[in-house]
């Protein structure tokens, strides 16, 4: 409804090459744009890049959520204000926790120059050795997993709300028969769960595919290019380098990406779900 | 037991630090001296409490024990107009996403109608797509209608994402819960009653959870209104915040001003997080 006019014109667009000289103006030209970012190298490391981030970010997302669910699940004392404590990073936008992951990572006054220097005793400007994390080898893996520290709370309240259905009943059972606590994870507690974390799987890969705000204030794509990922790219093509048609292009690509690993996790996972 | 509530409280602790302490690293920042802040190493908590950031970011001067002067910021304008835009914004979206979805993810869970799967199809995949795929076409469109630079656009652009994402989260809920329908007719309401009186009331925890969700996405937009109305009258916080992104010298109020941005979010997230363990998405075991 609302969506179709954007789209419309995205896909208009993407076979247009536009220039600005004399005046705004477009030609087109066919599939030429989508021809260009197949040959483009740029588009396929943002690809690798992309595929990457987002696969780090499932996998720390959905293990911390858990991790986060079970916790709550099994405190007693002070749940409230735990549970209180674990959203925090939910409400935080994307951009604050793209200015708060830069300032805990960078060398100059990154958390790790702070704690290692003074546990060296080296407390002055001149002494002190920078010790950052950021670098163009970790860069993608540590957005991740900034990405998921800011997802994984979701996840964690969505699972402890399914949590709480599983029969106490099921528990004195597995304690009958002697199970430890791994047993009693993998048999009791993990298949009731098992729609919640397709569920939660699938919201973040969409979501870890569509960001842009927390990457473009964190590492804007850099060292180099090191953390461009699509959606990055595409930006930096239409807002910088006014390449409208190349990024609108891409940008089907990307939407390809994002409902066929949709579908995939779908038909791999969801729907043997739904057959039990 | 001992042992089990020892671990419990270790793996408490954890969370507690994972959870905080990237919060924490930066908004400590507003209440140390600009001096200290910008030290290295930097300083792991503020030994002198120092709050001229804290009363620059709202346009007023400082002078702290020493006699030392600091003038207001210069975009201390810019940040209380956005913390008004914001609200603007948030509540308009919240109020116009619930009037929109209650109806519609009732429908899709309870009615069969002609083309549902295709609009059901339509949503998940509106759900799909990349803001920065859609930025561009909207940017054009909204130059010809003349609505960059305003309030409404933005309204209007945060509806377009609010609107599939959350119908798509309470379809299921709405179809858990329990089919008072027919009980309902037999007692003489009709359809619309039976939402407005019934149903609504029946499904306040998620309808809750949905009121907040949208609140703290609007709260929180930043690429649509960095495009659309960074420096127009219409600016939001975050487009006002990310002014001081790049400002190394003066972490201090970048700090104070992600307090102010942060503050609401985190209350909003309180009331989350209590209404989330109420609603059961999924069907309990049998």
């Amino acid at each position: 409804m609302v969506m179709a006019y954007p789209m419309g014109y995205a896909i208009w667009l993407s076979m247009q090459e536009v220039s600005f000289f004399g005046g705004f103006r477009t030609s087109f030209v066919g599939i030429e744009n989508y021809r260009e970012a197949l040959y483009s190298d740029n588009f396929w490391w943002s690809v690798r890049v992309t595929v990457q981030f987002v696969l780090v970010s499932v996998v720390l997302a959905m293990l911390i959520g858990l991790g986060l669910a079970l916790l709550m699940h099994h405190v007693r004392r002070g749940r409230a204000l735990l549970g209180a404590i674990i959203i925090l990073p939910w409400s935080i936008s994307l951009y604050g926790a793209g200015v708060m992951w830069q300032y805990l990572a960078r060398g100059q006054s990154g958390v790790a120059s702070s704690l290692i220097n003074r546990m060296l005793g080296r407390t002055t400007p001149d002494t002190a050795v920078e010790y950052s994390l950021i670098s163009s080898e970790q860069i993608v893996n540590l957005l991740a997993l900034g990405n998921a520290w800011n997802l994984a709370p979701l996840v964690a309240f969505f699972l402890l709300a399914n949590l709480k259905t599983i029969p106490e009943r099921l528990y004195d059972l597995a304690r009958v028969d002697r199970l430890n606590v791994w047993q009693r994870f993998l048999i009791v507690t993990l298949p009731p769960l098992q729609y919640t974390l397709f569920v939660f799987t699938t919201i973040t890969l969409i979501m870890s595919m569509k960001l842009l705000d927390f990457i473009f204030v964190m590492s804007a794509g850099g060292p180099g290019d090191a953390s461009a990922t699509l959606t990055f790219r595409l930006f930096d093509l239409a807002f910088r380098q006014s390449n409208y048609g190349l990024s609108a292009a891409m940008s089907f690509y990307l939407l390809f990406l994002i409902i066929g690993s949709a579908l995939a996790l779908f038909f791999f996972w969801g729907r043997r779900l739904e057959d039990t | 037991m001992r042992r089990t509530s020892l671990s419990l409280g270790l793996a408490a602790l954890v969370a507690v630090i994972w959870t905080l302490l990237p919060i924490y690293w930066i908004l400590k920042t507003a209440f140390i001296a600009p001096v200290d802040a910008v030290a290295f190493p930097a300083p792991l908590w503020p030994s002198n409490p120092h709050f001229a950031a804290a009363h620059n970011i709202f346009g007023f001067g400082y002078t702290d024990a020493d006699g030392r002067e600091f003038l207001p910021a210069g975009q201390s304008k810019q940040v209380i107009n956005g913390l008004k835009n914001s609200v603007i914004v948030a509540f308009f979206v919240t109020v116009i996403t619930l009037l929109i979805i209650v109806p519609l993810s009732y429908a899709f869970a309870r009615f069969e109608f002609r083309g549902k799967t295709a609009l059901l199809m339509t949503i998940l995949f509106s759900v799909a797509v990349p803001p920065v795929s859609t930025l561009i076409p909207f940017f054009i469109l909204f130059i010809k209608l003349g609505l960059t630079g305003t309030t409404l656009g933005l309204i209007i652009i945060n509806l377009t994402i609010t609107v599939p994402f959350i119908t798509w989260m309470l379809i299921g809920y709405f179809r858990n819960l329990p089919a008072v329908e027919p009980l309902a007719r037999v007692d003489g309401f009709s359809r619309l009653s039976t939402l407005i009186f019934i149903v609504i009331p029946m499904a306040r925890s998620g309808i809750a959870v949905a009121a907040i969700v949208s609140f703290l996405f609007a709260w929180n937009e930043f690429v649509f209104a960095t495009q659309l109305v960074n420096g127009t009258p219409a600016a939001t916080l975050p487009t006002a915040v990310s002014g001081f992104l790049f400002l190394q010298p003066q972490p201090g109020l970048l700090s104070a001003s992600l307090w102010i941005s942060i503050i609401p979010a985190a209350l909003v997230a309180y009331f989350l997080q209590r209404h989330i363990a109420e609603m059961n998405l999924v069907e309990p075991v049998k």
